[in-house]
């Protein structure tokens, strides 16, 4: 699997020759080897021209935008190799049938459920009592099955969730405050790493969609339209629990992230460069890990489950056969 | 129907359905490189390209006969029936009378192919065959071969 180059400073990037260059706004040069990579991640601001786009189309190279406040704005993503009016017709049918969507939507929450547990388990073991939160996220997947509508899977999502990020604050050290999910903007510390890791684990996702020939915007557990990519937050949320939460973890109980990494104005509560540099280098570290999948028969890098996640919701789209959620297996 | 179908067909049919549908191979698949690698470099000058009809695209040799390139000779009863796809539709629809050549050039080896009564029968059981799979609404079920793992839908069937 091809690796993710980030980019923090202002400048241009360009194509030159058969590279991509960056020119810094001091007028510092380097250069990206375009023929290993999977993605550019543009955070600061950052000129380019149509020529970059086809050079980079060529090459298959998505370009992820992210503007103020580390919001996503947007991709730049290769013009398909291969398109599938089959596979568009077979997610829309699964969409149509209320039926099919629920246990789509149900199946996405409970992937969700079990890798949030995991994360739980793993403290629960290591000096914290987490029992009673297990209890319940136990409780939410049990209702899970008397769900009856994709609104009520969302719902059990919801309280999982709100349980999940309850334990945060004993895991994290006292400075980093959380007391709960807030965003648009962040205002907290913890709120500011969780909205940056999960918009690069939706960016990625993006990617691995753009892999096959499935829509992006034709999603199940969320509505479609929400956001432009919604199927990408349905697979994303799977994925949170692995890769944004143990990165969080690591990152601020190893002291590689302090209150000092951080800046805070009116209500809002960023990341600054460096900070951002730090945590998007844990992330990439995480998403290049390899496990040993049990029926591929060899190892495979968290990125490349991203990806086969995309490969088991079209296989069910298109032949039928049971979709069975990325559970974190190990 | 292509001549790539008869080839899938034999191999394994759930290969042929996901063909069927369209479904993306993994074009950085090693086996498929070499493939595409070996079946572009192999006789350049003494063979040319013909497409029938919008279905089917064949290579002929300057002798006359159709030739069928292969990296190796591990699966050559696929190719076989592929080649004698080609001959039977020569024979049948187009109204020539052809022979093939089978040739695996990296191993130096070639093998005549003749479209016999037995099989033209063959190929015809074939195609019926292939009708069968891929208007089936599903694939058949996972099945491990020894060259599953060779497959550029290795992933993609498997990723469970």
């Amino acid at each position: 699997m091809d690796r993710n180059y980030h980019v923090f400073s202002d400048g241009r990037i360009e194509r030159n020759d058969d590279t991509v260059r960056l020119v810094t706004e001091d007028g510092e040069k380097k250069y990206l080897p375009v023929e290993n990579a999977e993605a550019l991640f543009l955070h600061g601001q950052i000129d380019y021209n149509t020529r970059l786009v086809s050079f980079l189309n060529d090459h298959g190279v998505a370009m992820h935008v992210f503007g103020w406040n580390d919001y996503y704005a947007g991709s730049i993503v290769p013009k398909r190799g291969q398109t599938s009016g089959q596979t568009l017709v077979e997610q829309v049918r699964a969409y149509d049938d209320p039926e099919r969507r629920r246990d789509l939507a149900a199946k996405f929450v409970a992937g969700s459920i079990h890798n949030m547990q995991t994360n739980v388990q793993y403290y629960d073991n290591r000096g914290h009592d987490f029992g009673p939160i297990r209890d319940r996220l136990d409780a939410c997947r049990s209702a899970l099955d008397d769900a009856e509508s994709v609104e009520e899977a969302m719902g059990v999502e919801a309280t999982a969730r709100r349980a999940y990020y309850s334990t945060f604050d004993e895991i994290l050290p006292e400075e980093f405050v959380f007391g709960g999910r807030k965003y648009n903007p962040p205002n907290n510390e913890v709120n500011s790493l969780i909205s940056f890791g999960n918009s690069l684990v939706y960016a990625n996702v993006v990617s691995a969609i753009r892999a096959t020939a499935l829509d992006p915007a034709i999603s199940y557990l969320h509505e479609p339209g929400e956001r432009r990519y919604s199927l990408a937050l349905d697979i994303a949320d799977l994925f949170k629990p692995l890769l944004t939460d143990r990165v969080v973890f690591r990152l601020v109980n190893r002291n590689q992230l302090t209150t000092d990494s951080f800046e805070s104005e009116l209500n809002s509560c960023l990341l600054t460069d460096a900070g951002r540099k730090t945590f998007s280098k844990a992330f990439e570290e995480t998403l290049e890990r390899t496990v040993e999948h049990p029926r591929l028969d060899r190892k495979v890098s968290y990125q490349y489950l991203l990806r086969m996640e995309a490969y088991k919701l079209k296989k069910h789209l298109l032949t039928g056969e049971e979709y069975v959620p990325f559970e974190r297996w190990w | 129907m292509t001549g790539v179908m008869m080839q899938y067909y034999e191999v394994c049919e759930r290969e042929l359905w996901f063909l069927s549908r369209d479904v993306e191979i993994d074009r950085a698949n090693p086996a498929v490189v070499r493939g595409t690698h070996v079946d572009e470099s192999a006789y350049d000058e003494k063979r040319r390209n013909f497409s029938i009809d919008g279905t089917i695209a064949l290579d002929v040799l300057d002798s006359g006969q159709v030739v069928e390139v292969k990296p190796s000779s591990s699966l050559v009863e696929p190719a076989k029936l592929q080649l004698l796809y080609y001959l039977w539709y020569l024979d049948r629809v187009v109204g020539v009378e052809k022979s093939g050549v089978l040739a695996h050039p990296t191993e130096r080896q070639r093998e005549t192919v003749e479209l016999t009564d037995e099989n033209a029968t063959r190929v015809e059981d074939a195609i019926r065959g292939v009708h069968a799979v891929v208007t089936s609404d599903s694939p058949p079920p996972a099945e491990e071969k020894p060259f599953c793992e060779s497959c550029a839908y290795y992933d993609f069937c498997w990723s469970c």
